[in-house]
């Protein structure tokens, strides 16, 4: 038998056969615990820091998340918090267009930005003599965006925005479903009620000062927190960070908006016309926020109804009635508000009607009896092992710790989060099954062109349609 | 304002220097000079991982990676040859319903209650084919690989491929193949392999709903017996986990798994005759986008090119700022994101460059994809400074690769399924730093056959047609979503 041994320059050093002290991050135990170390900083300014060294590449993500997302903007305004996230990377004060890219993807790392309806973040992965680089790029794009900002950067974001929907929605089969969604559960004034990407009538009316005067309430260091996860010795990035982020202006205090989840009266249903050959149906409640500890038993609820083979609504419509090719359910989890979707493709000479009837009947029966002992564990181990399986990226790690701060004030929550996902009892489940999953909800057929008659109940449905501006719908009458 | 870049350390004297040495801290007082870019300390020295290999005594080979940070092992069998070498012709996607029915239940266990005994241990183990290669695969917390690995090995070993199971998985694969019809990249995709490669390659073949109708039980097993075979199967084991101790487990799993099987050849057949470029329309009516996939047949893995074409293909279309994406999305605003590729697989696997383009700009955008591979072959030389980022970029992306015990295990198998020299990353810095400018233009004028470049684009004809026949860059032949006249 052959055995071979391939070198390991710093093993090399430490000695054969050991590893290298760098590599043992303080993570290690015995059992299958889950933590991270981490330290915290304050600037003056309000800026909060988070430092988690973790040596076992030599790379650092440096991850700044601002409190800010499409819930921020107003009805006719929509869409800033996005084209931030775009502008963002177009140089600043002290930063030339490309120096960004090339001072971290052009070094070996990456580097990205993602806005959803609560906040946004920009993140720079890059081999750890890079990290003083990194926090230069963030300081001046927090402190002196404005400098360089003018109209033509900001056209040029657009076109590329507007792309970025052709991409993601209108070129794609069923590509609108969830903006459908978000319209039919929330009221048109409510603020998860607009999609992200924002409304293109409203981005072309946007001005430069609109967009300066948003920058200068949300971007404020007092509006951020900025997450160093990696190979970096955290008394030198206190020091680097305090160096870049110190002589930065707080910003003004924010009114964060009262957010609450409305109640659907009655059920909504909702007909939508698209380039597919195979229709699908999608059932939306209205759930929870983040902020609420009902969000944990949900999960649960996610995964016991439409999670793996054995799953409820998976077993039944799948496999024993073979009635549909796929179905998934999940919770749309927002900072202050949720719902709690289900999505069914049938397979053919199956209606969408007759696969509503049967997945409501499984729901009564779990709303019912409850879930088992057995599908309780079955999703308490499926999560452990996420849960431990994120830890293992830096980027992964700064995104669990911002959230902790930002959502919950705290860095370290995802322990509290962890202990409360193992705590979630089969009563807690059949308890939030019957206080959400009730009568108020919507109901989305999305069908080929020409055939509204394929939608489940198509006689109670409305047809819905989009906008002459390409983004908004508008509401027809039922058939 | 300029920027410093830096060597990465080759040696291990350079290493050793590296290695106590930190980042160097920018220690400056008084007023912070934003205007220059912080100076980079030195680059960390690549660590990559040790391995022991070892072979079972069935022929499997047997490798452990240690990472202990963690309580999670990931476990790879992966198998060398895919569908192509072992399915008929006619009957594409055997291979794929063999994979998915491996979890369709085995002599002692149900199907219901191989995915309980899964969900209990909170993995899943997933099973695929592809086209030069397959594997059976699950991520575990530690404590649970041991019964992981058993129930994998039963799935593999002692499967019963039920009728009724296979039934039910055509039914689903009919309704995705209908849903890939309306997705424009996949059509894209398969409407690439079948005008590059034709019908009689392997990579031209594309599963449909006849060949998907063909396939019987007896076809399953008969991919079953041929394929899973310990003669060309690789075993990676990466995470926290002690290299005997895997041994033991890992030949008890195995014990009953019969010697057999070898690598297949990948002789595939010729390539058929090049055709002049052409633009390949596929009518997708009101499409707020146009997809391009355009390309040529490439070099296999083993080209003694692999390292002047990943960095030339990084400039050209791998990097966020490399040319295409720079001019085409950032500068035009014709795109979300446009990037180009090479397959590298064991044989000629595609040279493949495209995105979604706004549909106005379709004509526009196809004139600015062809002035950029005019360009990288000589017309606008590589500067230096790309040429130093393009190095750079990948050589220090490396550690990525070993980041996740994922990572690792698909890092070091791919050393053995793909046979490259064990020091392969070790290596790597040289083999990119040795690549010259001059080589940069060989391979772009090697590789790059804008003479016989297929290009497809599916888009809405109404609108896009005319203009692009006004560029004059190719004559056009319609397709259906099929890729058929």
């Amino acid at each position: 038998m052959r055995q071979v041994r391939t070198f390991h320059l710093a093993a090399l050093l430490a000695l054969a056969g050991a590893l290298p002290a760098v590599a043992q991050p303080a993570t290690r135990g015995g059992s299958n615990s889950v933590n991270i170390q981490f330290q915290r900083m304050t600037l003056p300014n309000g800026l909060e820091v988070i430092l988690a060294p973790d040596h076992t590449i030599p790379q650092v993500a440096v991850n700044v998340w601002y409190h800010v997302g499409s819930k921020n903007e107003s009805a006719g305004r929509t869409g800033f918090a996005h084209m931030f996230e775009h502008v963002m990377f177009t140089g600043s004060g002290h930063v030339p267009y490309g120096m960004h890219d090339r001072l971290t993807e052009g070094v070996g790392g990456t580097n990205n930005g993602s806005t959803t309806n609560d906040r946004t973040n920009y993140y720079e992965v890059v081999p750890s003599n890079y990290l003083e680089s990194a926090l230069w790029l963030e300081s001046d794009r927090m402190g002196f965006l404005l400098d360089k900002l003018d109209d033509a950067k900001f056209r040029a974001q657009r076109d590329i925005v507007q792309n970025e929907r052709r991409q993601g929605v209108d070129n794609q089969p069923y590509g609108r479903a969830f903006e459908l969604l978000d319209y039919g559960i929330y009221p048109s004034t409510h603020r998860y009620s607009w999609p992200v990407v924002g409304y293109m009538t409203d981005l072309q009316a946007a001005t430069v000062d609109d967009v300066k005067n948003f920058f200068r309430l949300y971007y404020a260091p007092s509006n951020a927190t900025i997450a160093i996860v990696g190979d970096f010795d955290p008394a030198r990035a206190k020091s680097m960070v305090t160096k870049y982020f110190g002589d930065l202006k707080g910003g003004t205090r924010i009114a964060r908006p009262a957010i609450t989840m409305p109640a659907l009266a009655a059920e909504k249903r909702m007909v939508f016309e698209d380039r597919v050959q195979i229709p699908r149906l999608y059932l939306s409640w209205p759930s929870v926020g983040e902020d609420q500890s009902d969000t944990h038993a949900i999960q649960f609820l996610a995964q016991i109804l439409a999670g793996p083979r054995t799953a409820r609504l998976t077993k039944a419509l799948v496999y024993d009635r073979q009635s549909a090719a796929a179905v998934g359910a999940f919770d749309n989890t927002n900072e202050n508000a949720g719902n709690f979707i289900v999505q069914i493709t049938p397979r053919p000479n199956h209606t969408l009607g007759e696969l509503e009837a049967t997945a409501d009947s499984i729901i009564a029966r779990l709303k019912d009896t409850g879930p088992t002992a057995e599908e309780m564990k079955k999703t308490q181990a499926g999560l452990e092992f996420a849960f431990v399986s994120q830890l293992q990226s830096n980027l992964g790690k700064s995104n669990i710790l911002n959230s902790g701060l930002v959502f919950h004030g705290d860095a370290g929550n995802f322990r509290k989060e962890y202990a409360q996902l193992k705590a979630v009892t089969a009563a807690d489940v059949k308890r939030v099954a019957n206080k959400y999953l009730g009568a108020g909800r919507v109901v989305l057929s999305i069908v080929p062109l020409g055939k509204p008659e394929l939608a489940s109940h198509a006689d109670r449905s409305a047809r819905v349609t989009v906008a002459a501006d390409g983004g908004h719908y508008i509401m027809g009458n039922t058939q | 304002m300029t920027l410093r870049t830096l060597k990465t350390p080759a040696t291990l004297a350079l290493a050793l220097a590296l290695a106590v040495a930190a980042p160097a801290a920018s220690s400056a007082q008084g007023k912070l000079d934003r205007a220059t870019a912080p100076t980079p300390g030195s680059s960390p020295a690549m660590r990559v991982p040790t391995w022991t290999r070892t072979k079972l005594a069935n022929g499997a080979e047997l490798i452990v990676v240690e990472k202990h940070d963690l309580p999670l092992v990931a476990f790879n069998l992966d198998f060398v040859g895919g569908a192509p070498s072992f399915e008929p012709a006619d009957k594409l996607g055997t291979a794929q319903f063999t994979g998915q029915m491996l979890s369709e239940g085995t002599k002692t266990r149900t199907a219901d209650e191989l995915s309980d005994a899964q969900q209990m241990l909170g993995t899943t183990i997933a099973a695929s084919v592809g086209s030069e290669g397959g594997n059976v695969r699950f991520t575990a917390l530690k404590d649970k690989f041991v019964p992981a690995l058993d129930l994998l090995a039963d799935m593999m070993l002692n499967s019963t491929f039920p009728d009724s199971a296979l039934e039910r998985l055509r039914g689903r694969a009919l309704v995705a193949l209908a849903q890939q019809r309306d997705q424009p990249n996949a059509i894209a995709a398969n409407v690439f392999s079948r005008v590059v490669y034709g019908d009689a390659h392997p990579y031209g073949r594309v599963t449909n709903e006849k060949t998907v109708k063909a396939i019987t039980r007896d076809d399953v097993l008969a991919f079953h017996r041929a394929y899973f075979k310990p003669g060309r199967a690789v075993i990676t084991v990466s995470g926290d986990v002690d290299p005997k101790a895997v041994r033991a487990a890992v030949e008890r799993a195995f014990a009953a798994w019969p010697a057999g099987g070898e690598r297949p050849s990948f002789a595939y057949g010729p390539l058929p005759a090049p055709v002049a470029r052409t633009i390949y329309l596929v009518d997708k009516p009101k499409a707020a986008q146009s997809v391009f996939a355009f390309g040529t047949p490439g070099p296999a893995r083993n080209t003694p090119d692999y390292y002047a074409l990943s960095v030339m293909n990084h400039l050209l279309g791998g990097l966020f700022q490399s040319r295409l994406n720079h001019d085409i999305r950032e500068v035009k605003g014709f795109s979300y994101g446009v990037r180009s590729s090479f397959a590298f697989g064991h044989g000629p696997g595609a040279f493949q460059a495209g995105g979604g383009i706004v549909s106005a700009k379709t004509d526009s955008a196809l004139m600015g994809f062809m002035t950029h591979f005019k360009g990288v072959q000589g017309e606008m030389p590589f500067t230096d400074d790309e040429v130093k980022q393009g190095k750079e970029s990948l050589i220090q992306s490396l550690p990525s690769r070993f980041a996740t015990v994922n990572n690792i295990a698909a890092s070091v198998s791919a050393i053995y399924t793909q046979d490259l020299p064990e020091t392969f990353y070790q290596d790597y810095a040289s083999r990119i730093n040795a690549v010259t400018k001059d080589d940069l233009v060989r391979v772009a004028k090697k590789y790059i056959d804008t003479d016989h470049m297929a290009l497809v684009i599916v888009g809405d004809r109404a609108t896009i047609e005319d203009k692009l026949k006004a560029t004059g860059i190719a004559p056009i032949t319609i397709l259906d979503v099929d890729g058929k006249h």
